[in-house]
């Protein structure tokens, strides 16, 4: 096949265009990690010591080894995990019977529980920080595990529907005749059938978890018990100029985590996510 | 249904069993039902007892009272927050689906002609979209540091061009928030625009090229409108989210300088945590539930009729 001059004046601009969105969206996390590994003195310099002449690990030190961060990082870990568990057991029924039964009102039921992610998170915590603090529940992990739920919970649906609606009905019904009821036809073969579907809800609700920043604002008060996204807040709330380089590695460690998890997944997170906005 | 209708053996082996009755799925909805009533459904409904109270976070049982409405919609600031919010998601909003969606276009028309650099730029953009809004805050405030060694003045002057004040200028601060919000969410609208691309029928294209249509008219004929359902739907779903952002105008601007960049989810939540307001947040939440609702309705309302379902 020939090249036309067409093709190649559109193989350049399609260069030029992506080269100027890379530069975009990869500067902020350039910067970022280049100000972790600078020297105090170093920061100052600006873009000319973009590859910093002498670079350092002590500002990644620094925050690992202070009193508070490593808390941070391990409040966040058992919240999102707990919560993207909890997530899951309580989806996964919804899921099958959304998969797998016909019932009277299912399509409003199911647009039913995908409305409320349109409702702001602000909007509940107005009323569940009143109820969280005469339960006392205020400063407690399993408080805030619950809200964390209750704001997965929707999407995990919809996701795990989707993915069951992929496995044959044929499977269900052959267990059926063989004389497995409902439970464990569900326990037996959907879910270990819909291992990858689980794991990429379970990823994408960890994620969210760990960027969760309102909740925890509101709910948890005590230092030791906060998870990153709010540490991260007030740690920079701290900061001046001076000690910019030891936040740029604070925030570097608090990112990274959500990012490696994302990658490993990246290909199922992708198809989940897409599968809600383009079937309608 | 249908795949119990063709097999002529099954409904009889159905009858026998315990399995005979059309199984109840409430048992199994019941966790969802229990959970979303409970942290979603019940606050929602006294999110709108609230407003018609005086209550606040100060304890005391508080007194229904009909003002609140009135006052909180009738405070002089509020009109200027709206504005904000205005800007703040119409930017937003319109930056994410048409860079999401060029980036999208050539990001196909590069994979066709086997370009380079296709993958690394989808994984760039979605690690932006990964970093979480406090970080994304945290990260843009590094960046748009006024200092002569921030990210973006100093890159300015490296240019030789005179430095922004992205933060502390009022007319200037609204665009940076912006684009930080366009840099965190674009990748968003990409991978949507980019599966919708995927979805349309090649046939269409091949038709196109008999006709003799030139790349700008499949574009306009072909592609963009066999893409209004997609871009409809994640307009939607990232104006919703646009509107609901907080954590990344918190960690960036606190809402300022003075009241430049304070959107209505971050009014609201000033007025019921530093200001202790619980029946003036509680009004402004529904405020904000009116808006995602209305405007959902909107976009819906464009939508082809049998695209819908």
């Amino acid at each position: 096949m020939k090249l036309s001059t067409r093709d190649r004046l559109g193989d350049i601009l399609s260069y030029a265009f992506m080269a100027l969105m890379f530069v975009f969206f990869s500067w902020p996390l350039i910067w970022l990690l280049s100000m972790a590994l600078r020297t105090r003195k170093e920061v100052f310099l600006g873009v000319s010591r973009l590859i910093p002449k002498y670079p350092t690990l002590d500002n990644f030190v620094a925050v690992l080894t202070s009193s508070q961060f490593p808390h941070y990082l391990i409040n966040a870990l058992k919240l999102s995990c707990l919560s993207a568990i909890g997530c899951l057991i309580i989806a996964a029924p919804a899921a099958y019977a959304f998969s797998r039964f016909e019932f009277k009102g299912k399509s409003a039921w199911m647009l039913g529980i995908l409305a409320f992610q349109m409702i702001s998170p602000l909007v509940i915590m107005v009323p569940l920080y009143r109820y969280m603090s005469r339960l006392g529940l205020i400063d407690s992990h399993f408080g805030t595990i619950m809200v964390y739920i209750a704001l997965g919970v929707p999407m995990v649906t919809w996701l795990l529907k989707g993915f069951m609606d992929g496995i044959p009905r044929s499977l269900d019904e052959a267990a059926l005749i063989d004389g497995c009821n409902r439970l464990s036809v569900f326990v037996r073969i959907i879910l270990p059938l819909s291992t990858p579907g689980v794991a990429s809800a379970f990823i994408i609700t960890v994620i969210a978890g760990w960027s969760q920043f309102l909740v925890p604002f509101l709910l948890i008060t005590k230092d030791s018990l906060v998870p990153i996204g709010v540490g991260i807040f007030q740690y920079a709330g701290t900061q001046n100029d001076s000690s910019i380089q030891v936040l740029a590695a604070a925030c570097l460690i608090s990112v990274v985590p959500a990012i490696i998890a994302f990658l490993a997944l990246q290909r199922l997170i992708l198809s989940a996510m897409t599968a809600g906005a383009v079937k309608g | 249904m249908s795949a119990r209708a063709v097999r002529p053996k099954l409904p009889f082996l159905w009858a026998t069993g315990r399995h005979n009755r059309v199984p109840s799925p409430y048992p199994w909805l019941m966790p969802v039902i229990l959970v979303m009533g409970l942290f979603y459904l019940y606050p929602v409904v006294d999110v709108f007892r609230y407003a018609f109270t005086d209550l606040t976070l100060l304890g005391g049982e508080g007194h229904y009272t009909l003002s609140t409405f009135g006052n909180v919609l009738m405070r002089p600031e509020l009109l200027q927050i709206l504005w904000v919010t205005f800007v703040f998601t119409a930017g937003s909003v319109l930056g994410q689906q048409v860079i999401g969606l060029a980036m999208a276009l050539v990001v196909v028309r590069s994979e066709k002609r086997h370009l380079f650099g296709t993958t690394i730029l989808r994984t760039t953009a979605l690690i932006a979209w990964v970093v979480p809004g406090i970080a994304g805050g945290i990260i843009w405030k590094m960046l748009f540091n006024e200092a002569p060694f921030g990210g973006l003045n100093s890159l300015l002057r490296l240019l030789g061009m005179a430095p922004v004040q992205w933060l502390s200028d009022p007319d200037v601060v609204m665009w940076s928030v912006v684009l930080s919000n366009v840099w965190r969410g674009t990748a968003f609208s990409m991978v949507v625009m980019y599966a919708a691309l995927k979805a349309i029928d090649p046939s269409l294209y091949e038709a196109a090229e008999v006709d003799g249509a030139s790349a700008r008219q499949k574009l306009f004929f072909v592609t963009l409108p066999q893409l209004r359902p997609a871009i409809l739907v994640n307009m939607i779903l990232i104006t919703i989210q646009t509107l609901n952002t907080f954590d990344a105008i918190i960690s960036l601007t606190g809402g300022g300088p003075g009241r430049a960049t304070e959107v209505l989810s971050l009014y609201t939540f000033n007025v019921v945590f530093r200001n202790y307001d619980l029946a003036a947040g509680s009004v402004l939440s529904i405020l904000m539930l009116v808006i995602s609702l209305g405007l959902a309705l909107v976009y819906a309302a464009f939508l082809p009729k049998d695209e819908k379902a």
